[in-house]
């Protein structure tokens, strides 16, 4: 249980990579993507083992995801979102997505009304959790940032170099 | 009083360049709208924006508003690039900070614009091993990560040329879908590994539209409930076309 939450971490690092790669980040900032994608995807993993809910668990790692994201950002010299994005990305919740589009496709040819009915709960139990999952992923990245608005450190930075030049 | 070095035409005709330049590059709203706020005080001049998805409408002002200039300008929706995003960060801050002149943001600029991307087939590789990735978080085994490995470097590749043929961008979305999931479905019909459902479902994922949902989001809380409907919009009808690809393939060959 433990080796294959730590293995499907692993490989969230990379499904962040590739995506930075296809927005085209600064060098400088692959490595920490990965490292904060495999963060998000640990978090969202341990979590899920706990037995909280998918939603609740994407919530937790993304809001990871933007608070390392800011730090690093500070670090790096690079805006937040360049790390935030790539490294929610393999959090999205592309299988939900399938059977809920799978599940829409087949509700316009069923004829049996029982079968049609099995259908439309799990259709809208897959939709139901893709939604909320991409909403909790937005604002659980947007959080942090909102919250640290307005102590930004590098605005910090630049008033106590201004007082250090006065 | 403190003249102003640069004249207000100057001023206005390159924040409306850095601010095209960051809505097509995949900035939110209110990054768009405090970068260029930044540069415009560095420069010792005021403004006034409207941010709307394809178009920026700006007026800048000096500070006793005897000397203003105003102009529209519609952004191109070119690709995302944070590199230009991060690029554009420090040079509002060099601005400020370093009291750049006009001529100093046009020659960055244009480096900027000159930078390089990743070579195709480096971009190619990694993001089909983030295909993979994601079919292994799915649950795939090796041959499932391979098929869609596979999938994903060709419907990627596919969408890189529909892009270059100047396609309407849903519809390269739909190609690139239409050929991924037929790959993966012709490995679904062969029987190829244990669970090729797996690899069908994953291996359009490269598509998924993250820039412009959580773009979304971010715009909606902070206010810009329009740029914020309107990206969610775009991001719709983006996974919309991904799943009419997958639609496509699954009536093509009675998966």
């Amino acid at each position: 249980m433990l080796t294959e939450i730590l293995i499907k971490g692993f490989w969230a690092g990379f499904a962040a990579i590739g995506f930075a790669i296809l927005f085209n980040v600064p060098q400088r900032t692959i490595l920490p993507i990965w490292c904060i994608g495999a963060m998000g995807g640990l978090i969202k993993f341990t979590t899920m083992s706990f037995g909280i809910s998918v939603v609740f668990a994407s919530f937790f790692g993304a809001v990871a995801v933007g608070f390392v994201a800011i730090q690093m950002a500070h670090v790096k010299d690079s805006p937040p979102l360049i790390f935030s994005i790539p490294s929610v990305i393999p959090m999205i919740p592309g299988v939900f997505a399938y059977k809920f589009m799978l599940g829409m496709i087949s509700l316009t040819n069923i004829e049996n009304a029982d079968a049609y009915l099995q259908t439309l709960v799990e259709t809208v139990n897959n939709g139901a959790k893709m939604m909320f999952v991409l909403i909790a992923l937005g604002t659980g990245v947007a959080i942090p940032m909102l919250l640290t608005r307005k102590e930004s450190v590098k605005n910090s930075k630049f008033n106590k170099k201004k007082k250090a030049l006065a | 009083m403190e003249t102003l070095k640069e004249d207000a035409q100057s001023v206005g005709n390159i924040l409306l360049e850095i601010g095209a330049l960051l809505m097509s590059s995949g900035a939110n709203s209110n990054r768009i709208r405090v970068t260029m706020e930044r540069i415009a005080n560095g420069l010792g001049y005021k403004t006034e924006l409207l941010i709307t998805h394809r178009a920026l409408m700006l007026t800048v002002l000096d500070k006793d508003q005897q000397y203003f200039f105003s102009r529209l300008k519609r952004t191109s929706p070119h690709g995302v690039n944070f590199r230009m995003v991060s690029g554009i960060s420090h040079l509002s801050w060099n601005v400020l900070e370093q009291r750049w002149t006009v001529a100093q943001i046009t020659t960055e600029i244009n480096r900027l614009k000159a930078l390089p991307h990743y070579p195709r087939l480096v971009v190619l590789g990694l993001v089909g091993l983030a295909g993979s990735a994601f079919c292994r978080i799915a649950g795939g085994s090796y041959i499932e990560m391979l098929v869609t490995f596979v999938a994903t470097v060709i419907g990627l590749f596919v969408r890189q040329e529909a892009i270059r043929v100047k396609f309407n961008p849903y519809l390269c979305v739909y190609f690139a879908s239409v050929t991924a999931s037929f790959i993966a479905g012709l490995a679904e019909i062969y029987h190829i590994g244990a669970q090729p459902d797996k690899a069908f479902a994953t291996s359009v994922l490269f598509l998924v539209p993250g820039v412009p949902l959580i773009n979304s989001v971010t715009d909606l809380l902070e206010g810009n409930l329009q740029n914020g409907i309107i990206r969610a919009i775009n991001g719709l009808i983006i996974a919309f076309s991904i799943a009419m690809g997958l639609f496509t393939v699954r009536m093509i060959l009675h998966i």
